[in-house]
């Protein structure tokens, strides 16, 4: 068996010198070697029931309350929530009116918030993955700040900013109306989704500069290309990370519920996810038309993935090979740094400074955020760490984004291996529908997520087989893994369809068994990334609110539940504050995490994270 | 070769997802029934005092309660999503109209009516079906505002349509605001009906009626000075002034009565109704008002008890003092829906 990939294995390494892999054929065809070789009498029976197990568990996961929650647009009548068995009645009132508009709306705003994240983290990446711009730790730092703040949180500070007599009035001692025009409208939500999306666009996308090296820009520098040449060269190597980028922030933007019950819920700009959710919220709950709208919105999912499909189709960008040089970061000096830094210091004063502003002005001001010298108080801050009834949600949340992140990070390497990989058309579609899915449990939000899990689980004819998962905390992990999932894989996708399965084959061929293969070639390329999709996966679940309201076991709050409490119970202060708590505490576990694994990664590893 | 790495790393997945996940169910406990004790509970509520009551009533019935705690929509959301099998007990949240709808669909149990000394105005919370029973009353339509601000607040529900008050008065949205639908469809039930109801408020909405998602919203703006008048729930005006004593509460002629009410499962086994029945005589027991009225002091606690013999907080004026209306939760609670979505589309705008 060795002998026999170890003789084909040659073959990629020796095509792949120096061309990347660009002259690899696409669609059916296999090459020979090791990634593709398959000997059929190698475990068969194991194989497939390896994958039914994982089919199944991924069915399990993602498959059945998504189509649980979009079932119910067609037959509403089996979930109890109508008197059709069959029904196209809820697509005819969600493309009537209001609703059509909101999701025209919708469509506009997730392309534009798209496009400007994607630019932005672009720039970010780039600057800082290949130049030495000043305070690149703090900028990094800066955004995993703003991957913490939930959306809300950014509208609220626009909201107090501008609102009337709000901080602005308060400064300046006018109303800045025009203002508050731009910013309570399209532009002000656009702003807001797009300046949201532009960590998960600079992950996308950072993941790819860290692995471009410098060959390309050498070999382009050597044939006389000019400062903006080399650019162009090196934007285009990142298309899969572009693509990655464009396609996560559009399905995050138009699932957000933060800004569109915020800043469009108060403008003549109505969106899908907000007449979703108050169909929902409305008494009583119209769950078909917001099931049809769950329809609409995958709808607008498949045609970004068609659109990344479509750019992306019939190209590799595996650049990462055995002889991959690492990049030398190009000091900044003179206007390109006055530049950087002020580009750097406007987008995170706009992105970071305003929800910052609306953090304070909720949990600093007892007076119901309003500002003024006698309200400023700490007393908030001091309830949070008296507490002892916040406690055991505390530790709750903690175990369950544990758990999440740990077994997210696991699935999202195999589903990301398996979309960066090419293979036969079967395999191909059904890396298309898994993709689908993924994304599409992304853009349905969470509330209906939530409710779809209710739906699928809590029928009679599933606990009737036994399967009694509702009201328990492993449907909360399932739940809390459906919507962690899909950016875990896509966050690592960009990086593994970087990497040439020449590495592992080259180190088979020097005797290494899978584990060692693995470990001492993919590992120290990906760590990386591994490290940070897990760290952004626990931030993320720990303070997660609309599936944990939907799904929490009764008596066990989770962190997010026990503050919405709180601040149902007016005590905005204790919640805000332990709310700002939280998110110090995942910035600490951050700080911890990175630190020990420069302590402790071998230095091999280190080099490669810090290229 | 790959695909046996490929077959053993599924099996990794498939391993560690079910041992993550066992590991985690381990943590979840199972409700453990013996036929000697009595049902244990699970309530659903919306309510800020929900916790003290639940130890209250565990420590003097030893009737073991699990709770879910959430704002009204959200816990309304997860109701009507269970439909086909609920599993919540008893439900405990602020409008008889949500309880109305629930009862019309056939979901709450009927012709349970606990023995208590009803005041007039808790009898007169009491549906004729008895399908659902006062636990404490609160006032919609209540008007918050800064004297030093306003020293001359309306005296009338026609005096907000003049142009005094042109731009300065804010209310939350009904369809976000749980509490907030009852104060519409108790304006629209003393004005005549739907319709007068739905020229007043266009009326108001040309005059600059300022809507906002939530009762925060509007008591924010009311601090900034965006608004001068807030209509809010009254015992949301009264936690405003816990905390701004400088805010003052009148009532117009006519405020409408908003109930607290619990609702018990109509489909949920005998024992498990017989334990929800005594945990709404519980409630409505003097140990239970009283745990009530401790349980959230700066919130919901602020409301008049519908019980003869237990006082409210002394914050809250007579109930004698207010000028108030009894809405009919059959007649209003069915056109929720959509006199939410007319407010979202015409007035929020």
């Amino acid at each position: 068996m060795t002998a026999n990939n170890g003789a084909s294995a040659l073959a990629p390494v020796t095509d792949d010198r120096g061309q990347g892999s660009s002259a690899r054929p696409v669609g059916g065809s296999r090459l020979p070697g090791p990634a593709r070789s398959r000997p059929r009498w190698n475990g068969p029976a194991t194989r497939r029931l390896a994958w039914s197990a994982a089919a199944l568990v991924v069915g399990l996961v993602m498959l059945a309350p998504v189509l649980g929650f979009l079932l119910v647009a067609i037959t509403p009548r089996t979930f109890g929530q109508g008197d059709a068995w069959f029904t196209l009645a809820p697509f005819r009132s969600a493309l009537s009116g209001a609703t059509l508009q909101s999701v025209l709306n919708t469509a506009i705003t997730g392309v534009a918030a798209a496009v400007i994240a994607t630019v932005i983290g672009t720039a970010l990446a780039l600057l800082l993955g290949r130049t030495k711009v000043a305070g690149a730790g703090l900028w990094r730092l800066g955004l995993w700040a703003l991957l913490l703040a939930p959306s809300y949180l950014e509208a609220l500070g626009w909201t107090r900013l501008v609102e009337r007599d709000g901080v602005l009035a308060g400064l300046f001692g006018t109303d800045f109306h025009w203002l508050h025009q731009l910013v309570m409208g399209p532009a002000g939500v656009i702003w807001v989704l797009g300046s949201r999306g532009v960590p998960f666009a600079f992950l996308a996308v950072s993941g790819v500069v860290r692995g471009l090296g410098r060959d390309f820009e050498d070999a382009a520098r050597v044939h006389g290309a000019g400062p903006w040449a080399r650019l162009r060269i090196t934007v285009g190597l990142l298309a899969p990370g572009l693509w990655a980028a464009l396609a996560i922030v559009f399905a995050e933007a138009i699932s957000d519920y933060g800004v569109a019950a915020t800043l469009a819920a108060g403008s003549h700009f109505p969106i899908a996810t907000f007449a979703l959710a108050g169909a929902v919220t409305n008494f009583p709950a119209d769950y078909p038309t917001a099931a049809a709208l769950g329809w609409l919105l995958m709808v607008l999912v498949v045609l970004a993935l068609l659109a990344q499909r479509m750019a992306t189709r019939g190209r590799s960008y595996a650049v990462l090979s055995g002889r991959t040089r690492p990049v030398r970061p190009v000091p900044l000096r003179g206007w390109r740094s006055v530049l950087a830094l002020a580009g750097l210091s406007l987008f995170f004063l706009l992105a970071l400074g305003v929800p910052l502003l609306g953090t304070v002005s909720a949990s600093l001001m007892g007076n119901f955020g309003t500002v003024n010298a006698h309200s400023f108080t700490l007393e908030a801050y001091q309830q949070v760490f008296q507490r002892s009834d916040l406690l055991a949600p505390v530790l709750l949340s903690v175990r369950l984004a544990l758990i999440t992140a740990t077994v997210a990070l696991i699935g999202g390497v195999l589903i990301a291996r398996l979309l960066a990989r090419r293979g036969g058309a079967a395999r191909g579609k059904a890396v298309n529908v898994l993709d689908l899915l993924m994304l599409g449990a992304v853009a349905l939000p969470a509330i209906v997520l939530g409710a779809g899990y209710i739906f699928t689980y809590n029928l009679p004819a599933v606990t009737g087989l036994g399967i009694q998962l509702y009201g328990t905390i492993t449907l909360l992990v399932i739940g809390l893994l459906a919507g962690a999932l899909p950016q875990a894989s896509r966050l690592l996708m960009g990086s593994f369809s970087q990497v040439q399965d020449s590495l592992l084959a080259a180190a088979r061929v020097h005797g290494a068994g899978t584990t060692r293969a693995w470990s001492t070639t993919m590992l120290p390329l990906l760590s990386g990334s591994l490290l940070w999709t897990w760290l952004l996966t626990f931030a993320d679940r720990l303070l997660e609110l609309p599936l944990a309201s939907m799904l929490y076991p009764p008596g066990q709050q989770p962190l997010s539940v026990a503050v919405t409490t709180l601040i149902n119970g007016y005590d905005f202060a204790a919640g805000t504050a332990s709310l700002v708590v939280a998110c110090v505490g995942i910035l600490a576990v951050i700080g911890v995490a990175l630190a020990l694994f420069r302590l402790l990664a071998p230095a091999g590893w280190r080099r490669l994270e810090q290229r | 070769m790959w695909a046996g790495t490929r077959s053993r790393a599924m099996l990794a997945l498939v391993a560690a997802t079910v041992v993550g996940l066992g590991a985690s169910a381990c943590g979840s406990s199972s409700p453990a029934t013996s036929s000697a004790s009595p049902a244990p509970l699970v309530v659903y509520s919306a309510q800020g005092y929900d916790k003290a009551v639940v130890d209250a009533f565990q420590k003097a019935t030893g009737i073991q309660v699990k709770l879910v705690d959430d704002s009204t929509g959200p816990l309304l959301a997860k109701v009507a999503a269970e439909k086909s099998a609920p599993q919540w007990s008893l439900l405990w949240a602020d409008g008889a109209e949500a309880f109305a709808s629930l009862d019309s669909q056939g979901q709450l149990l009927k012709g349970y009516e606990p023995n208590v000394a009803w005041t007039a105005a808790g009898q007169s919370a009491v549906p004729q079906d008895k399908s659902y029973v006062p636990t404490g009353l609160t006032m919609a339509g209540a008007i918050l505002y800064d004297p030093a601000k306003t020293p001359n607040p309306p005296t009338s529900w026609q005096d907000l349509l003049s142009p005094a008050w042109q731009g300065k008065v804010g209310m939350p949205n009904p369809a976000i605001s749980g509490p907030t639908y009852p104060f519409v469809a108790g304006m629209m039930n003393q004005l005549g009906g739907e319709d007068q109801g739905k020229a007043y408020f266009t009326q108001l909405k040309t005059h600059g009626l300022q809507v906002f998602n939530t009762n925060p919203d509007s008591l924010h703006a009311l601090t900034t000075g965006a608004i001068q008048i807030d209509l809010a729930q009254s015992s949301a005006a009264f936690a405003a002034i816990v905390k701004n004593p400088n805010l003052k509460v009148a009532f117009l002629d006519k405020v409408s009565l908003l109930p607290g009410a619990i609702g018990i499962d109509a489909k949920a086994p005998a024992p498990v109704q017989d334990s929800a029945k005594k945990f709404a005589e519980f409630v409505l027991s003097p140990a239970g008002q009283q745990a009530m009225l401790a349980g959230n002091p700066n919130g919901d606690s602020l409301y008049w008890p519908p019980v003869n013999g237990v006082s409210p907080l002394p914050s809250l004026p007579q109930l004698s003092s207010v000028a108030y209306q009894t809405v009919d939760p059959y007649l209003w609670g069915p056109k929720e829906s959509e006199i939410n979505s007319w407010f979202t589309q015409n007035v929020v705008k």
